[in-house]
């Protein structure tokens, strides 16, 4: 019964065979390998069988060779089914309208929700906000940026907001924010000392409580105690035994410490250099693109600009919870002009101090004061100077520690 | 040569225990009760009624006789019937 299986699948006709003995029309069939099943005779001059779809072009040759008579009673199986369908041209149009409506639905955003313990007033700033962005019920997924820029956005234009969480799942934007909240600076209580974080020399000292340690000029090393917080006051009218048994009296120690302070740096920079600066002219084309094919929907044409900057987003079209292999791609077609810059030894050389002075900065923080600047040593290797500097800086030293009192 | 091999073929059913259908070129005739009949082995169809059907062999023909008789699977040299079978009947042409 093997060789009927699936005819379902690919079809069967019933035929009925009308001449003389037609049992022998059957007989051929078989000869030439074509599987006939089901047969019954239905009368003197008439015979029925069942044949497989793809054998009628077979047994139609058969026919023209012999004289009987075929009629086609009986279509069975998918190819019939489907060609009834196909037949019903409304049938067709619902069907493919609705497979369009779905993705059409599953590519627009159903619902915006804002977790997190946030105030009211900063959720309706973000929905603004997020208003303002395009994103709201009813956007195209594809047009709006990815989460993560959405995300960068959101904490810059929100200065409330310490951190924002923003996740995509399906149609719905979930955003999940963190409230700022200014917290006061944590202080040492208690009693403590000034000790020196940095080896440098005393410049400035302001002392509003303790007792200085050391003095202007002074070169202190790192843990060295610059203010002590404990207060020995010693009466000269005081018994010598009142002396023994005075009471050590310590209090948090306050002052700022200014020291000079060196630093050594090495800076390297280019003689010539090359940079990229986009003009501001832009153009977007928008692809359709189906694995590695590109096909233009939008944007048609090239710009007439001499350097392109090329910056694509691609985001899948997505049908219910897949994604498509389908995708809408956003090119954004940038002019630049590649700039270059040569500059003398002198030139350089001024470009490192002040480099390596900025980068000192921001590490010392805005307190700092960059004083003098020497060049220790130059040398020119590869296009590039090289250099040597020594800075020195007046900054405060001194860093708050707890006196511990024992028992 | 076609004389010895003829000779032959019973010698080597006999004494060698071949299938004697296989080498003897015979029908192999399956009968389940009386409601089917699967021949192997048949040269062709001579008559198919619902009442009767008759098959070439090699030396003749087999009829089988019955009443609503259909032809469940037809291939090249097999045959599946089904019916009420009444009788299996060799004829020699």
């Amino acid at each position: 019964m093997k060789q009927i299986q699936g005819s379902f699948i690919k079809g069967y006709v019933r035929i009925v065979v009308t001449g003389i003995r037609p049992e022998m029309f059957f007989q051929e069939c078989t000869d030439r390998g074509v599987t006939v099943w089901n047969i019954k005779r239905e009368g003197r001059k008439t015979c029925s069988g069942n044949v497989k779809l793809p054998d009628i072009p077979k047994i139609r040759t058969i026919r023209r060779e012999q004289n009987y008579k075929i009629t086609f009673e009986q279509r069975r199986g998918y190819p019939f089914l489907f060609s009834r369908f196909f037949r019903r041209k409304e049938f067709v149009f619902s069907f493919i309208m609705s497979i369009l409506l779905i993705l059409f639905m599953s590519n627009i955003i159903w619902k915006v929700e804002i977790t997190g313990e946030l105030p009211k007033e900063i959720e309706e700033k973000i929905e603004a906000q997020l208003n303002a962005y395009g994103i709201h019920a009813g956007a195209w997924i594809f047009t709006i940026d990815p989460p993560a820029k959405i995300q960068q956005k959101l904490t810059d234009d929100i200065p409330e907001l310490l951190w924002v969480g923003v996740r995509q799942k399906g149609t719905t934007y979930q955003l999940e924010g963190v409230e700022k909240i200014v917290v006061q600076e944590d202080k040492v209580e208690g009693p403590r000392n000034l000790v020196a974080t940095k080896k440098g020399i005393i410049k400035r000292m302001y002392v509003s409580k303790g007792v200085p340690q050391v003095e202007i000029n002074d070169y202190v090393e790192p843990g060295k105690i610059l203010v002590s917080g404990t207060l020995n006051e010693v009466t000269e009218n005081e018994d010598d035994d009142k002396k023994e048994k005075r009471k050590e009296i310590v209090v948090p120690a306050e002052g700022e410490i200014i020291a000079s302070t060196w630093y050594e740096i090495d800076v390297t920079i280019p003689l010539k250099q090359n940079y990229e600066l986009l003009t501001g002219q832009q153009e977007k084309k928008y692809y359709i693109g189906i694995k590695d094919f590109k096909f233009p929907i939008w944007g048609f044409g090239s710009p007439d600009y001499q350097d392109v900057h090329r910056d694509s987003t691609t985001s899948a079209i997505k049908f219910l919870k897949w994604n498509l292999p389908i995708d809408i791609i956003e090119t954004t077609l940038s002019e630049k002009q590649i700039q270059k810059f040569e500059r003398s030894k002198e030139e350089a050389v001024q470009a490192g101090i002040k480099q390596a002075k900025e980068e000192l900065q921001l590490q010392l923080g805005p307190d700092a004061k960059i004083t003098s600047e020497k060049v220790l040593h130059e040398s020119i290797e590869n296009g590039k100077v090289k250099l040597y500097l020594y800075l020195t800086v007046e900054e405060n030293i001194a860093k708050a520690q707890p006196i511990s009192q024992g028992d | 040569m076609k004389n010895l091999q003829q000779r032959l073929r019973p010698w080597l059913v006999k004494y060698l225990a071949l299938p004697s259908d296989v080498v003897m070129e015979l029908p192999r005739i399956t009968i389940i009760g009386q409601l089917h009949v699967y021949i192997e082995n048949h040269k062709g169809l001579a008559v198919f009624t619902d009442k009767e059907l008759r098959l070439k062999t090699t030396k003749g023909y087999i009829q089988i006789k019955g009443s609503s008789f259909v032809l469940k699977m037809m291939l090249p040299e097999e045959i599946l019937l089904e019916g009420k079978i009444a009788e299996v009947k060799f004829i020699s042409g």
